[in-house]
């Protein structure tokens, strides 16, 4: 873990995103937001929290009431490529369940580590799976958005070759 | 007509939350009209309302369920609590209002003039036992082992709403761990129903913050920061959280078969001394009404237990006024550092060493009461009857969780420094001064356990030497009580004139700060009693402005002091403490000695061992430092 902690925003350049955001409504979900993108693994670590909450005179326990809150903040590091399969109603009619085990084959994780609350990230932090409830192109369906682009009418062999394209 | 002129805020300085106000009809109408209440005579408006038919009146500002309960009328609620917290998250409140769509919760819901409320209709029922049927979904069935086992709010309602059958599955997936990081707290969240009720307590009447709501949706639980354990984080110990929790989800963590264990050991003697508000809450746990006084049923209990002697925490708490009476005069007339802050209680010490280090030395040194008695048992005690010091056990009853902590804190060791040359004891032979501390409600399982009825008992007296005190010590149970103390011994030290009215009344009552202003011959002083954690934080935040005009504070980290305390029966709520504080003065008001320095046992006690007070026994057994910690926000 030491190497993610090095790269984790701290000291000056956590200042310089405070006081951008210092003074304005949603001060703590803005500066969250932008120390979480300038992590190169995308995610808040505990000292960043404890960094942040200092900073901000914002109690520990509400930093962290709302960094677990919002399913966009992450308190685990992510992978490079993120796979995100749907697991709306249609999605779920034409398949999704299975395709979501098969991503799991494929990297690794076992069916039930990839739930509506929780996501599996690669040890070699190469991919992370998520889910979603539902990404509006079910007309399409069933739907995996691979680095954020969407996919439509997947299914296994598909989903092999953008894994392949992507590794 | 009846008529309800109840006005709503009770104790105007304490936490009362701000309601949000969902009126569904937005303009509350009425009639203005004068009314003579108990606080003076108000202009309020009057609302016409029915309630399940019956026409009411009703003061402008009451929720619904007020209104309700003041016209008798009990509805029945689970994340409610008087002057802790509203959530509005059980839905278990909820009542029918003519002309609104859904079901309202009478907790958040004010009266409007013109309403018309049902409290009883089959569609509230229904409602009222899907919402508790939820919550038991998930909730574990363990009743008959849990520690809320028959004083379980959730048990209760279950009962009371005729819900026999467990309709809905288990929701959550996998199970959430213990705990158990704290010494004096165990946090069970498979029990926790999210109620609120910790969160608001720590967060709004202690301003600690330790626990707060984490996570979303299924996955919502109560957390320590990065859920690193109550024993990690900024936690003063308090047990404010374990006093309002409706369920077994925070519990003191236990010492109960540790004391037995000790009882049952012949070879050991086994002291016990009992806090000054044990007495005017042990009784509530015993079946008897709110408040009552029963230190001689207590102790004749304590003996029927097995323990060797019942001294009582009381001596000390005499001990502790000499100690700091003398540290406050020194610090008056040597220029030390003003104003001096109490130290009696464990909570509070944890408090400013976590959130205002640098004001640390405002404390005075004195050790705690529970802590001098430790200290005091295992040296002069034990020399005084040929006891070997290790051979003691030193168990306190105390009305607190966080004395637990104190106890262990790795500095309470005076007395194995005082005999550690004399009989050569080895490092690990080390003991602590004070070795076990129950809650109230601990000692009323043991009381149980063996069947102590406290109806046939009859009064029996403390054991001496430790077991002599005046009325000075019996008001360390109440907020005010050690300032009181204080005063009356400071009073005659400093000036050398007996003191006319020993009865310090403005510093007593529930208000949040109090303060009077002492003339000691000419040297008018000023003094300042808070009681919880948030009235604290607003004292301490005026020295380190340097604002203070204070030179003697009392704080007590619980609300109403010692006898609210986290380890008191439950339920605790403020008109409970108004009994159990008259109660307290009642016993002071009825001792034939009532200044501390008069205590016949505490000056043997200088005489024979320690001296003279602030000597050099007293530092070395009575006094202590604080430490610097881990700071919180």
């Amino acid at each position: 873990m030491d190497k993610f902690r090095s790269t984790a925003v701290s000291g000056e350049s956590l200042d310089e995103i405070i006081e951008k955001h210092q003074g304005k409504p949603g001060v703590l979900l803005t500066t969250l937001e932008e120390v979480q993108e300038a992590h190169p693994l995308k995610f808040l670590p505990g000292e960043t929290l404890t960094e942040v909450s200092k900073k901000l005179k914002i109690p520990y326990t509400q930093v962290y009431s709302v960094a677990t809150f919002y399913s966009f903040f992450n308190l685990q590091p992510q992978g490079k490529h993120s796979i995100v399969v749907c697991r709306g109603t249609a999605c779920h009619t034409k398949g999704s369940k299975a395709l979501l085990g098969d991503v799991g084959q494929i990297l690794g994780c076992r069916y039930g580590d990839v739930d509506d609350d929780s996501s599996f990230t690669t040890p070699d932090n190469e991919f992370t799976i998520k889910t979603v409830a539902c990404f509006g192109q079910c007309a399409q369906s069933p739907v995996v958005a691979v680095d954020g682009k969407i996919y439509s009418y997947v299914n296994s062999q598909k989903l092999i070759k953008i894994l392949k394209k992507i590794k | 007509m009846n008529s309800l002129f109840k006005l709503p805020l009770l104790f105007p300085d304490f936490t009362c939350l701000d309601f949000t106000c969902l009126d569904f009809r937005r303009e509350a109408r009425g009639e203005r009209r004068k009314v003579r209440g108990d606080l003076g005579v108000f202009n309020i408006t009057i609302m016409k309302i029915t309630i399940n038919n019956q026409p009411f009146e009703v003061a402008e500002g009451l929720t619904i369920m007020q209104a309700c309960q003041s016209a008798g009328i009990n509805v029945p609620s689970l994340c409610y609590m008087k002057d802790v917290s509203s959530n509005a998250s059980c839905g278990v409140c909820v009542v029918e209002v003519k002309g609104a769509r859904s079901l309202l919760r009478s907790c958040i819901t004010k009266v409007t003039d013109g309403m018309e409320i049902t409290t009883n209709s089959q569609r509230i029922l229904e409602a009222r036992k899907v919402n508790v049927e939820l919550l038991l979904a998930n909730h574990p069935q363990d009743c008959l082992i849990c520690d809320r086992n028959q004083n379980c709010e959730l048990q209760e309602i279950t009962y009371k709403l005729g819900i026999t059958d467990k309709r809905f599955v288990r929701t959550r997936k996998g199970h959430l761990p213990i705990d158990d990081s704290s010494l004096s707290l165990v946090r069970d969240p498979e029990k926790c129903i999210l109620c609120g009720r910790c969160v608001a307590v720590c967060s709004q009447v202690q301003t600690v913050k330790a626990i707060d709501f984490s996570g979303r949706g299924l996955k919502t639980k109560i957390s320590t920061y990065l859920d690193r354990g109550l024993g990690v984080v900024a936690c003063t110990n308090c047990g404010q959280c374990a006093l309002v929790c409706p369920t077994g989800a925070i519990t003191e963590k236990s010492s109960v078969n540790e004391v037995w264990e000790a009882i049952h050991n012949p070879e050991k003697v086994v002291l016990v001394q009992t806090a000054p508000a044990i007495r005017v809450g042990i009784g509530e746990a015993m079946g008897m009404p709110y408040g009552s006084l029963v230190t001689g049923k207590m102790v004749a209990g304590l003996r029927r237990l097995g323990f060797s002697k019942v001294f009582d925490t009381n001596f000390t708490a005499d001990l502790t006024i000499i100690e700091e009476g003398n540290e406050l005069i020194n610090r008056i007339r040597n220029g030390g550092t003003l104003p001096m802050i109490t130290s009696c209680s464990p909570g509070w010490i944890k408090f400013i060493e976590h959130f205002f280090p640098a004001s640390l030395a405002h404390l005075s040194s004195c050790k705690s009461p529970q802590q001098m008695f430790g200290a005091i048992a295992k040296t002069y005690y034990a020399e005084k009857t040929g006891i070997d010091p290790r051979n003691i056990v030193v168990v306190s009853v105390m009305p607190c969780t966080a004395k637990k902590y104190e106890a262990k804190r790795p500095e309470m060791d005076g007395a194995f420094n005082y005999w550690k040359e004399k009989l050569n004891l080895a490092e690990n032979e080390r003991f602590y001064d004070v070795d076990a501390v129950l809650t109230t409600r601990e000692l009323a399982r043991m009381f149980k356990e063996t069947g102590v009825d406290f109806t046939h008992l009859r009064e029996e007296q403390f054991d001496n030497p430790l077991g002599t005190s005046t009325g000075a010590a019996v008001i360390f149970g109440a907020t005010g009580g050690v300032m009181e103390a204080a005063l009356r011994t400071a009073y005659e030290a400093f000036t050398g004139k007996t003191l006319k009215d020993i009865n310090f009344t403005a510093v007593r009552g529930m208000t949040g700060i109090r303060e009077a202003e002492i003339d000691l011959n000419g040297t008018k002083i000023k003094v300042a009693v808070a009681h919880t954690l948030k009235n604290a934080r607003i004292l301490l935040e005026e020295i380190e402005s340097g604002k203070s005009p204070y030179t003697f504070i009392e704080v007590m980290t619980c609300p109403g002091g010692c006898l609210g305390g986290g380890g008191q029966p439950i339920p605790t709520n403020y008109e409970i403490r108004k009994k159990r504080a008259e109660s307290i003065y009642f016993e002071d008001a009825h001792k034939s000695i009532r200044k501390s320095h008069e205590n016949p046992e505490i000056i043997t006690l200088y005489t024979d061992f320690l001296k003279e007070p602030l000597g050099e026994k007293s530092h070395r057994l009575l006094h202590t430092h604080y430490v610097e910690r881990e700071p919180g926000i």
